[in-house]
């Protein structure tokens, strides 16, 4: 009885040891990511800022005002005047093609031929090796 | 040690129980320790202890259970900079999602006078870090005994870095929204601008702020700028090029003012508005200044003969006249002890056309006067020309109208003296004339045709509209509206030159000159309102100052810029009006 006592005693003690160790383990490993997720809601955050801050440079270097300055300083550009645009539907048809197809070679297409039969020197035609 | 009181009675209950050691052991312990029992002694002992861990242990969960429920309340606190209170305001985007304004974001700096142990020290090192800070100011702020006061907000990356560097306790930074606006002056009145803390205090930005953001702010839940974007009716594009030609002609006729207003005609959406002179909602202070109103909405004006739209209007719908009635113009019409008489006097009878394209007032005047002064006051208040316009903006302004309204009223308001409404107001009542008779609030949000139609009321019959397009294209292919016929998007419009009213009497000298037109004028998209403000006379205008010399070209430019934009397309050789438009309303 009292053995089975200390067994049970020394498997609590063991037991409360691996629970404490396991208890901080997690507890250690939750700070750590805590810490990260804090530090990337951070960086999201300055990322975001960024973007805003690019953004806003972005639509004030776009400003129209700005764009005309430049096109009239150092381009030869007008504004476009209505008999400039037209519409696809009045587009006339695409004119027909005048480049001739390239010419057929001539021994090409014989050779090609299903009835091509070639004589030659060498070697005998079919009716001569009868 | 309650649990030792507690103990100590049994302890007197029971002295007998226990007596099995020699007496002499007992008489040395009760010198000892006094005649106290052992047991209960080792009992209450125990009890102590027990209570005592059991303390402890409570401590550690309530703390436990503290942190649990704060549980990163140390990371807040790390940062250098602090996020300030919820300022974040959505971004305002244009139609086609261009952005009109932002948030970026800004360190403030402040203090905590009570943490700081220098005073002279910090003032010194502070104000050769930021030299337009007040010395004497800034040492009363922080000698002050508050818990916070702010030292400069939205100072630069830069001074914040040498702040930093100065090591003062006390001295802190907070990072803050500050509302920035890329097209500085270009949007100015319609958009609006905030104050310091980035609450709209007019424009759109007012808007926004009444329309819920207050409430996320007060909740405190708007600091994320993850908000969804507002997008308004305005083009950023058709708004530079109206804008650009108004600046044009505001400097070639000289004018005291000049404005400029692009309304889609099928939904009552702004498209663009101007306002000359303007200022750069960055710089809000310009705003003050009385002769920046936006004179578009908040301003009242008699808008001279563009009315004179409305009166034939009148008539045409209430079926008194048609487009072939003819009325006398040979002579000034009397009134009592005035006397009507027409700018372009013809000295014949003329037809409504007629009356419409040389803009007769003895031909409108009699024309409002056979409707009756009855019928022409309950025309008016039916196209909204007498109650107070309300737009998103929180600005807008009363007409003027006369307390007396008697048949002179009549008379001079059919030619558009004697009643002053927000140009505005006008624009929404054309748009009804040339749409087909609908009567649409005018609105600077996004809106689609169904949702327009959905709202608007039918003022007149769509014969009228009809009617009243024929005789806006005609007055650009005959009368005073010709300069502003660009070849392609058959333009129509109405000229309205109004005298200003100088120490109670007309001026002669200085007017008040206004253009409407319409783009297509067979089946109108667009309305564009020109106003210039006292225009001077040129050798080019050959003297003149009505409508015609300078409204009119202005428009014509500010339409042949914008109308590729708003995707009018060009058609030529289309057919003059009575042919196109007038063929159907006869059908």
């Amino acid at each position: 009885m009292r053995m089975i006592l200390r067994i049970l005693n020394v498997c609590v003690v063991v037991s409360l040891v691996v629970a404490a160790a396991y208890v901080y383990e997690i507890k250690f490993e939750s700070t750590l990511r805590a810490e990260r997720v804090a530090k990337m809601g951070g960086d999201i955050r300055r990322e975001r800022d960024a973007i805003a801050a690019l953004r806003a440079e972005w639509a004030t270097l776009d400003n129209p005002a700005r764009i005309q300055g430049l096109v009239r300083r150092h381009l030869p550009l007008r504004p476009a005047e209505a008999t400039q645009y037209d519409q696809l539907d009045r587009l006339p048809e695409r004119p027909p093609v005048i480049v001739q197809p390239p010419p057929v070679d001539a021994i090409a297409a014989v050779i090609n031929s299903p009835d091509f039969n070639p004589l030659t020197g060498s070697v005998l035609s079919q009716t001569e090796r009868r | 040690m309650s649990a030792i009181e507690a103990n100590a009675p049994n302890v007197a209950a029971v002295p007998a129980v226990v007596s099995a050691e020699p007496w002499r052991r007992r008489a040395m312990r009760t010198l000892l320790y006094g005649n106290v029992d052992r047991n209960a002694k080792a009992r209450a002992r125990v009890g102590l202890a027990i209570l005592a861990f059991a303390a402890v242990y409570t401590v550690i969960a309530a703390r436990l259970v503290m942190f649990a429920v704060a549980p990163e309340s140390h990371f807040v606190r790390r940062g250098v900079v602090r996020d300030a209170v919820a300022t974040a305001r959505p971004d305002i985007l244009d139609r086609d999602g261009l952005i009109l304004a932002t948030d970026v974001r800004a360190p403030s700096l402040f203090a905590e006078p009570r943490k700081i142990i220098d005073v002279d020290e910090a003032t010194e090192l502070l104000t050769a870090v930021l030299p337009d800070l007040d010395a004497t100011e800034l040492r009363e702020r922080l000698a002050s005994k508050r818990g916070f006061v702010w030292l400069k907000r939205e100072i630069t990356p830069k001074q914040r870095q040498e702040i930093y560097r100065l090591g003062l306790p006390g001295v802190g930074f907070l990072a803050e929204n500050k509302r920035v606006y890329p097209n500085s002056a270009e949007v100015s009145h319609l958009i609006g601008h905030v104050n310091i803390d980035n609450q709209g205090i007019a424009g759109m930005e007012k808007w926004v702020d009444g329309h819920g953001l207050q409430a996320l702010h007060l909740a405190g839940l708007a600091t994320d700028r993850l908000q969804k974007p507002i997008e308004l009716a305005v083009d950023l594009r058709v708004q530079h090029a109206l804008r650009d030609e108004l600046i044009f002609a505001a400097t070639k006729y000289k004018v005291k003012a000049a404005a400029g207003l692009v309304s889609d005609v099928n939904t009552g959406e702004i498209v663009a508005m101007v306002s000359l002179p303007d200022y750069d909602p960055n710089n809000p202070k310009q705003a003050n200044d009385p002769t920046r109103i936006n004179r578009l909405t908040t301003g009242v004006f008699e808008l001279g003969s563009t009315f004179k739209a409305l009166t034939i209007a009148m008539a045409l719908d209430a079926g008194k006249i048609t487009l072939n009635s003819s009325f006398d113009a040979r002579v000034p019409l009397r009134y009592g002890r005035f006397a009507i008489h027409d700018y372009h006097a013809q000295h014949r009878v003329l037809t409504v056309p007629e009356i419409f394209t040389y803009s007769s007032n003895i031909g409108t005047a009699r024309i409002a006067l056979a409707m009756g002064v009855e019928h022409h006051k309950w025309f008016l208040r039916k196209m909204g020309q007498l109650d107070r316009l309300r737009t998103e903006l929180p600005e807008s302004a009363e007409p003027l109208v006369p307390k007396r309204w008697g048949e002179l009223n009549t008379v001079t308001i059919a030619f558009g003296h004697g009643l002053s409404v927000a140009p505005l107001q006008a624009v929404e009542g054309i748009n009804a004339l040339v749409n087909g008779g609908l009567l649409i609030p005018p609105t600077f949000l996004k809106r689609t045709a169904e949702e327009a139609r959905a709202l608007a009321t039918q003022v007149v019959k769509p014969s009228t509209s009809d009617k009243m397009r024929y005789l806006m294209r005609l007055n650009a292919e005959k009368g005073s509206a010709r300069q502003a016929d660009v070849p392609g998007y058959y333009v129509g419009g109405k000229t309205g030159t109004s005298e200003k009213v100088v120490n109670g009497r007309y001026s002669k000298t200085k007017v008040l000159n206004t253009f409407t037109a319409i783009l297509p004028a067979d089946k109108p998209r667009y309305q564009l309102l020109i106003m210039l403000d006292e225009p001077q006379a040129l050798p080019e205008t050959h003297g003149f100052t009505t409508s015609g010399w300078n409204a009119v070209p202005t428009a014509g430019k500010v339409i042949a810029r914008i109308a590729p934009m708003l995707g009018v397309l060009p058609r030529f050789d289309l057919p003059p009006a009575d042919q196109l438009i007038l063929a159907k309303v006869r059908q």
